[in-house]
């Protein structure tokens, strides 16, 4: 089955996965442009779950745990290209780093971190160890700096580690339950993520032991991204986007697409890549 | 395509209930695209993630899309817990395995069904020097593991009564005692 290609329109997306499909919505200011929702890619016969977004080449990458693969396709209407096939269990979440040209992918069946060049060669296990259901992963790739979530229902953590595999830290492993998504928000350079157990989000400087509750109270999240002064996360229970105004902790928009079923990854597709200046600006 | 200006310019979805399509502009495909719950695909023939069945039939009689069934032995926060087709359990837990998480993986015994995850399926975990070489799974439910000669025990730890020297690996061997002198 060949699958539909349908080219991004210029400007920000919000890129997320329902259903065998990626999804996008235009992004105007802080606000969801809800009526230009449209579908960039529909795959029905595999399972999509993680997504992640190449600024440099106009690229969206995805995990798929039905093939399992990980594959790619330019957003302007390139075919999809799976870039790894084989040695994969059930690859969810995924992060690419723009400056170092590589994907990050965590494995909940192999237990896993594992690391590959774009086009997938120079695959190398990054983490093989203290690993139960790794899921949500991000690059901050102008620290180079890797952080993921563990959902495991024993002893669910937060860690970290340079992009190179070394350094590997635990960060975060009190008052956790299902961290099941972690995003950078590049307003605030803070670590943030959403857990289906606390029912919170919250976010913290990752060189600080210090946490900042943003909001409580939340359904069932998945995935988050960031724009502007906005967290998107998706969520199982709603089948919704729900934007979060991180400056005063509030629901401030939702989107809810018309097929009911379960929101899996989110990630934001930038017009253009975020130069260093995002970062030296804000410190 | 509502343009042209004939009578038959529309045509009813071709989607379960009536449910809503559109045309992809490249390729003029139709496209469901507010399927049924549990169902996806292009004409709703596949079930999401977490459900399985085969709605239109696909491979034999049509299945309406159901949650996968997996003896409460897989975990809501997981993805892809069964296969979507056949319902294939893929992500038990609780050390249970089998098509519906049914039974205890080898090396485990007890009940998968049990209400409590402590004591659904526990390690077999048979005793090295009285267990028959090569043998560390156990009976699925009562988790007897295989007992060398005049070695008894679920695990296999201890010798029989009037017999000895579990750790020669080999079996227990008679004490022979003399009926006159010992006490039993």
């Amino acid at each position: 089955v060949r699958p539909d290609v349908a080219p991004l329109p210029p400007g920000t997306h919000l890129l997320f996965v329902q259903s065998g499909k990626i999804e996008h919505v235009p992004l105007e200011g802080n606000s969801m442009k809800k009526s230009d929702a449209k579908t960039l890619l529909h795959i029905p016969d595999k399972v999509i779950i993680g997504v992640s977004y190449d600024c440099v080449d106009k690229t969206v990458y995805w995990t798929d745990i039905t093939g399992p693969s990980i594959s790619r396709a330019s957003i302007n209407g390139g075919e999809p290209t799976a870039i790894i096939k084989t040695e994969l269990g059930s690859p969810e979440g995924i992060a690419v780093d723009h400056l170092g040209r590589n994907i990050f992918w965590t494995d909940s069946v192999l237990n896993t971190i594992e690391v590959a060049k774009l086009d997938g060669s120079n695959r190398r296990i990054l983490f093989d160890t203290d690993l139960e259901n790794p899921r949500g992963i991000v690059a901050d790739a102008l620290k180079g700096n890797l952080y993921w979530t563990d959902w495991n229902r024993v002893a669910p953590k937060i860690e970290t580690s340079y992009m190179d595999g070394t350094n590997r830290r635990i960060l975060v492993k009190d008052d956790l339950g299902l961290p099941n998504g972690l995003t950078i928000d590049a307003y605030s350079s803070m670590l943030c993520w959403v857990d289906a157990g606390t029912k919170r989000m919250e976010c913290m400087n990752p060189s600080q032991p210090a946490r900042r509750k943003i909001v409580e109270g939340i359904q069932y999240p998945f995935g988050i991204t960031s724009y502007g002064k906005n967290i998107f996360y998706t969520d199982w229970k709603r089948d919704s986007i729900v934007a979060i105004d991180r400056t005063i902790s509030k629901e401030n928009d939702n989107f809810q697409p018309p097929k009911r079923s379960r929101l899996y990854g989110i990630t934001t597709a930038y017009s253009q890549c975020p130069q260093g200046q995002n970062y030296c600006a804000v410190n | 395509d509502s343009t042209t200006g004939s009578a038959s310019d529309c045509q009813p979805c071709p989607c379960p209930g009536g449910s809503s399509c559109a045309v992809v502009p490249r390729t003029k495909e139709v496209v469901c695209t507010n399927c049924p719950l549990g169902t996806t695909g292009k004409r709703c023939e596949l079930c999401d993630d977490g459900y399985f069945g085969d709605p239109l039939g696909a491979d034999g009689a049509p299945r309406p899309c159901r949650i996968c069934e997996c003896s409460n032995n897989i975990d809501p926060n997981a993805v892809g817990n069964c296969d979507r087709l056949t319902g294939e359990c893929l992500k038990c837990i609780y050390n249970t395995g089998g098509f519906y998480c049914d039974r205890c993986q080898d090396g485990f015994y007890g009940n998968p069904l049990a209400q409590n995850p402590d004591i659904k399926c526990r390690a077999c975990s048979c005793n090295q020097y009285g267990t028959v070489k090569g043998q560390s799974g156990c009976n699925q439910v009562t988790g007897q593991c295989e007992c060398l000669p005049h070695v008894t025990e679920r695990d296999c730890s201890a010798c029989e009564p009037g017999f000895y020297n579990l750790l020669s690996g080999g079996g227990c061997e008679r004490c022979d005692c003399h009926p006159l002198g010992s006490t039993n």
